[in-house]
């Protein structure tokens, strides 16, 4: 598959792994309303190509992602009021979760993550941070309000780390180790530049799994965290048991008795 | 105590053991063992000389899940538990048999897969720094969910996720799993693994079995409601204490210097059959 060019976004495959890149370096890879319609795109075009089993999203430049592209917000005579409808609604579509990518997604933060930077590292399921990367939340010290992001957050990590950068704003910045500590991130990669290598080793070590069985493994945690425990134990049980009888649940254990590396099928066949 | 053939049954003073015993297969369960989990915490429950009950394993791993091995010889043993599965009425831990009682899951190596059942519904984990764990299901081309959405609900979930997606490539060691709170305590030498959770057993031991039996329900109630609809019912369950004897006999001990004399429990109704 072939890609369209972006702007504001790179996004390309190497090998099972599908790279989205914020593209906006100067800008800090702030978001601007064009990337926000490209995120959107890109997310469906990774999605639905079948070479893809795992995608990784990273930045270019010294920052991942700085959330909203303010200086745009305050010159082009719109501001937020063009986004009012979409987050009134919850209709949001600039994220894997969003946009109900059900591949695993690992964020590789390179660098500075602020404010609605977070929805990425709130909405990924696997997330590694070079060592210099950097995570506030500037919202309130700008006057804005922290919301959906630090709420994916709180779900998913202790929830005083998230509660201290929501108030400290900008004053004060956690660090890729201490991120490590709270199960925020589960790898800090030294030196910096070993992220890339990094994210694309760890993303074909998950990519060497059953596509059919991580996807409805990743259905049945993001649904745990829509309801009580024993409501998402029987939604799990429904994702579990549409793996039955799936080649892959036969396959698996059958490359497993001949030493072999399995064959899984692909996501758009049975 | 019953006797059982895939798992040692025992009370040591007012710690009641529940041990996985088919050290040759990784201490895999099979159709029996299945059985005999649902009969063993239910005996344990009852038993009013066992105040809190250590689960761990016999040789080299903690549990590793199904029996894959019976799975392809025998799928007709298996199908109470498809079915169970299916219908998420699975009674394999403390928590599917509504066990009250203080549960520690001592990890004495590794914990694969269905294995994680019993981290996941422990009230307390501790492991022999040799534990490992792991979750190969969708290497195997298997679907990872109750073992996992029950850590995500507990613990940090970026990682459990990461076990999850990375199957049998990755391991997660104890130290990591202490420091995102999976479990409490790290044993080392491991050999010390049933000494310390005996130590700890005897510890919890000595508090009132009324009122930890409420406050696990409490605290396992929270994780089915939101925030305040859980301290409602939390408020319930504190309320339900007021007038037993416990409650006057914690103060009174402590004012007097002298061990507290708990009642021994009264038996419980339990939702399911």
């Amino acid at each position: 598959m072939t890609y369209p060019q972006f702007e504001c976004l790179k996004v390309e495959r190497r090998g099972p792994v599908g790279w989205l890149i914020n593209n906006r370096p100067d800008r800090l890879n702030a978001m601007s309303a064009k990337m926000r319609d490209e995120f959107a795109f890109a997310w469906t075009e990774l999605d639905r190509d079948p070479e893809v089993k795992v995608i990784v999203h990273t930045g270019e430049g010294r920052a991942f992602q700085t959330g909203v592209d303010v200086a745009e917000i305050a010159s082009d005579g719109v501001g937020m009021e063009r986004y009012r409808r979409s987050v009134e609604a919850f209709d949001l579509h600039f994220t894997a979760w969003h946009q109900q990518v059900w591949k695993p997604v690992i964020t590789a933060v390179n660098g500075m993550c602020a404010g609605g930077g977070f929805h990425w590292i709130a909405d990924a399921d696997v997330v590694i941070a070079a060592s210099d990367a950097e995570f506030f939340d500037p919202h309130v010290s700008i006057g804005q309000v922290v919301s959906l992001e630090a709420i994916g957050l709180i779900r998913k990590m202790p929830v005083e780390a998230v509660m201290r950068m929501a108030f400290v704003g900008r004053h004060e910045r956690l660090s890729a180790a201490r991120a490590y500590e709270l199960g925020m991130i589960s790898q800090v990669v030294d030196p910096p530049g070993q992220l890339r290598d990094e994210a694309q080793a760890l993303a074909e070590t998950i990519a060497r799994n059953s596509p059919a069985a991580m996807r409805a493994t990743k259905r049945a945690l993001w649904g745990a965290l829509e309801q009580g425990l024993t409501d998402a134990c029987r939604a799990g049980a429904g994702e579990l048991v549409s793996m039955w009888g799936h080649p892959d649940q036969e396959e698996g254990p059958q490359a497993f008795a001949e030493k072999r590396p399995p064959r899984w099928r692909d996501l758009t066949e049975r | 105590m019953a006797s059982y053939a895939t798992l040692q049954i025992e009370r040591r003073g007012p710690v009641g053991w529940l041990v996985f015993d088919r050290p040759d297969v990784g201490n895999a369960m099979d159709a029996t063992m299945f059985a005999e989990l649902e009969a063993a915490w239910r005996e344990l429950d009852r038993d009013p000389d066992v105040r809190v009950i250590v689960n761990t394993g016999n040789g080299p791993s903690f549990q590793t899940g199904l029996d894959v091995a019976q799975l392809s010889r025998d799928k007709d043993a298996l199908r109470e538990q498809s079915h169970r599965t299916r219908d998420a009425d699975l009674r394999l831990t403390a928590w599917h048999n509504q066990v009250w009682k203080p549960v520690i899951a001592a990890v004495n190596g590794v914990c694969a897969g269905g294995g994680l059942h019993f981290v996941a519904d422990a009230d307390v984990v501790i492991a022999a720094s040799d534990a490992r764990f792991v979750d190969p299901h969708v290497s195997l081309g298997q679907v990872s969910a109750y073992e996992t959405i029950g850590l995500v609900r507990k613990s940090p979930m970026e990682p459990i996720m990461r076990m999850a997606l990375a199957g049998v490539h990755e391991r997660l060691d104890p130290h990591r799993a202490r420091q995102l709170g999976i479990l409490s305590q790290v044993v080392d030498p491991p050999e010390r693994l049933r000494d310390e959770a005996q130590q700890l057993g005897e510890k919890i031991g000595r508090n009132s079995p009324a009122a930890m039996r409420v406050t696990k329900q409490a605290l396992w109630g929270a994780l089915e409601l939101g925030l305040t609809d859980a301290n409602r019912a939390g408020g319930r369950a504190l309320v339900s204490m007021w007038g037993h004897p416990d409650q006057e006999e914690g103060p009174r001990a402590f004012a007097e210097k002298r061990d507290p004399v708990w009642q021994p429990l009264e038996p419980h109704e339990r939702t399911t059959a």
